[in-house]
């Protein structure tokens, strides 16, 4: 339950502020995530421009062993995102995995998050699996390349911009109660001084 | 050419739909991003894994949601922020929901601590911004439009700003000062929105009292119904988790008035526009005393809770006692130390009247004795007034002695040298 505070009653009782109605919040979580797969659905990178990328600027010879490994990312996607949401929704969740774990060793805490956040629960053998396919392809390729071929767009301007507030120095200090108090109880002074009960 | 503000900047671009050439100013719907911010949530007080898991997942959203919002160029930013709904409402239950050092302690993750950080940063900066009429040479808003937009969307209101004293005061009061005096000097209007909230204040003082049982004189004009006795509840008699809730709130109301005065203390005159300080005074005086004795009574009951609303009641005292002294140096005292000789009559004249009017409250006028000095602030009107009517500090004086004479307390400061 909620704690009893002032400025909620000066929400309730006074007409200073908006009525907003939270009622229709409840599945703000789940509207997120659907957002967020659309927006990826809609990203400036397709599955097929990594597998072009990948054809152009690899050694003829090592190209089996790096289509077995893309079609593994795929394979793990499509247990991760559902078969039931179409292929462009599973290559979408493809080029997701490979931009999140390519240059990862092992599915660590911060891309098990950031998987989670996208598609909710998955299984972690998919997540694992597409990890060390993008390891093995990310191998045959210069780090300054992947970059390139993965930086969004989006991503470029936010590098380029700078983020308002970087340089102000915010401290985390926040109201307290004090420790002790100095006014006497009731005149009582010694014993309030130690915020004692036994009188 | 010099940069025009926001709100006259048009901007022409390609219609995606037709691709066409089309004109709209910067500031329009259209150039929203649909981003859906969630609301927040405070972390949970069990210690249910998939009730922090989704605290956690809530709380990366609006982190990195307003990761993204502050990196927007200037146009863009004020876009979202005046028409994204979701986002208000994002901003908004932070503020309700975040919690405050002061509320019972939860122990929280590492992880938890960390994310909670980088969200509490983000939010004051979005505030900041949303503060800020001019943020560079050629990214500005022409301050009379400013304040209205930030008035006409409820982008600030009164409970905001009150919330965001609360969280933020202690560590950023020099600039969230410059905020909050942005907000009053572009748009007046939060003047009059604080002058309607001061009754609801008082009426938050009355639900207090009639919550324990008590009722203060003068605070509500309407007359007694008959059955209102018998329903009434004494402290004594209430369940502890009733007389938690209370000292909650009451600790929660007087930490909020002051960490706002204490910000901001341009608001005291509307607050005293109201008699203020009296009614402040007589809330004390009741309220006080009878919630002191029942916790003490009732001690064996749960003592460590009794010891924490002990702490949290002598807390709520202290704060009560600063706010009126906030006011007091504000509107009488300020001036006098600025004022030339001759200018100083009226303030005096409120420093007296303000005194009378709470001369009959003796608790709280020893409390504030204790931690101001009447005698100091009376000896400043000394100096700064050579036709001081010595009669009627005389009168204050000896009210303050004959209340502490009422009691078996000593004044602190007052031995001569041994």
């Amino acid at each position: 339950m909620a704690l009893p505070r002032l400025t909620g009653a000066l929400r309730s009782f006074s007409n200073v502020t908006k009525q907003d109605d939270y009622s229709e919040d409840s599945a703000d979580l789940k509207n997120k995530r659907s957002q967020l797969q659309e927006d990826l659905l809609h990203s400036d990178h397709s599955w097929k421009k990594i597998v072009k990328f990948i054809e152009e600027n690899s050694e003829k010879e090592n190209q089996p062993s790096l289509h077995g490994d893309l079609r593994t990312i795929l394979q793990a996607s499509k247990q991760i995102v559902g078969c039931e949401n179409g292929q462009e929704a599973i290559e979408s969740g493809a080029v997701f995995l490979f931009k999140t774990l390519y240059m990862k060793e092992y599915v660590g805490h911060e891309e098990t998050k950031a998987i989670k956040q996208m598609f909710g629960p998955f299984p972690s053998s998919s997540a694992t699996e597409a990890c060390n396919a993008a390891s093995r392809i990310a191998s045959h390729f210069i780090q300054e390349q992947l970059i390139a071929l993965l930086q969004a767009p989006e991503l470029q301007t936010a590098v380029t911009q700078s983020c308002f507030g970087k340089n102000i120095a915010f401290s985390f200090d926040m109201h307290d109660l004090d420790c002790s108090e100095e006014l006497p109880v009731n005149g009582k002074m010694d014993k309030q001084k130690l915020i004692s009960l036994d009188y | 050419m010099p940069a025009l503000p926001l709100d006259e900047l048009q901007l022409t671009e390609k219609d995606l739909l037709t691709g066409k050439l089309k004109t709209l100013p910067a500031l329009h719907p259209e150039k929203k991003t649909e981003r859906s911010f969630v609301l927040y949530k405070p972390p949970p007080k069990s210690r249910d894994p998939a009730l922090l898991e989704e605290f956690l997942e809530r709380a990366r959203f609006i982190a990195d949601d307003l990761d993204w919002l502050l990196a927007l160029p200037h146009d863009k930013f004020w876009c979202q922020v005046v028409f994204d709904e979701t986002l208000q409402k994002c901003l908004d239950s932070y503020l309700r929901h975040a919690p405050r050092k002061f509320d019972m302690a939860v122990d929280l993750a590492p992880e938890v601590n960390d994310l909670t950080k980088h969200l509490h940063r983000n939010v004051f900066l979005t505030f900041l911004r949303m503060s800020t009429h001019k943020e560079s040479k050629d990214h500005f808003i022409t301050p009379s439009v400013f304040g209205e937009i930030l008035y006409n969307n409820f982008l600030f209101d009164i409970p905001k700003i009150l919330d965001l004293c609360v969280l933020f005061g202690k560590g950023n009061s020099a600039l969230l000062h410059k905020m909050i005096e942005n907000i009053f000097i572009q748009q007046p209007s939060y003047f009059n929105d604080l002058d309607e909230i001061v009754p609801t204040v008082l009426q938050v003082f009355s639900n207090i009292l009639y919550a324990c049982g008590l009722r203060c004189e003068g605070a509500s004009a309407e007359p007694q119904k008959l059955e209102e006795r018998i329903r009434r509840t004494s402290p004594g008699d209430m369940s502890l988790q009733e007389l938690k809730d209370i000292v909650l709130y009451l600790c929660d109301t007087c930490i909020t008035l002051w960490a706002f005065l204490d910000v901001f203390p341009l608001a005291c005159q509307t607050f005293q526009k109201h008699d203020f300080c009296y009614r402040l005074a007589s809330f004390y005086e009741l309220v006080i005393p009878e919630l002191e004795s029942v916790i003490k009574k009732r001690r064996h009951e749960d003592s460590s809770l009794l010891l924490d609303m002990w702490r949290r009641l002598s807390h709520s005292r202290k704060k009560v006692v600063e706010v009126f002294h906030i006011i007091i140096h504000q509107l009488c005292l300020q001036p006098i130390l600025e004022s030339s000789c001759d200018n100083v009559q009226p303030f005096i004249e409120e420093f007296l009247q303000i005194f009378t009017s709470v001369l009959q409250e003796k608790r709280f006028l020893c409390d504030c004795d204790e931690l101001f000095s009447v005698a100091d602030d009376v000896s400043l009107l000394q100096q700064a007034s050579s036709s001081l009517d010595e009669t009627r500090t005389a009168y204050v004086l000896q009210a303050v002695e004959s209340a502490w004479e009422g009691t078996d307390r000593r004044k602190k400061n007052m031995t001569g040298p041994s």
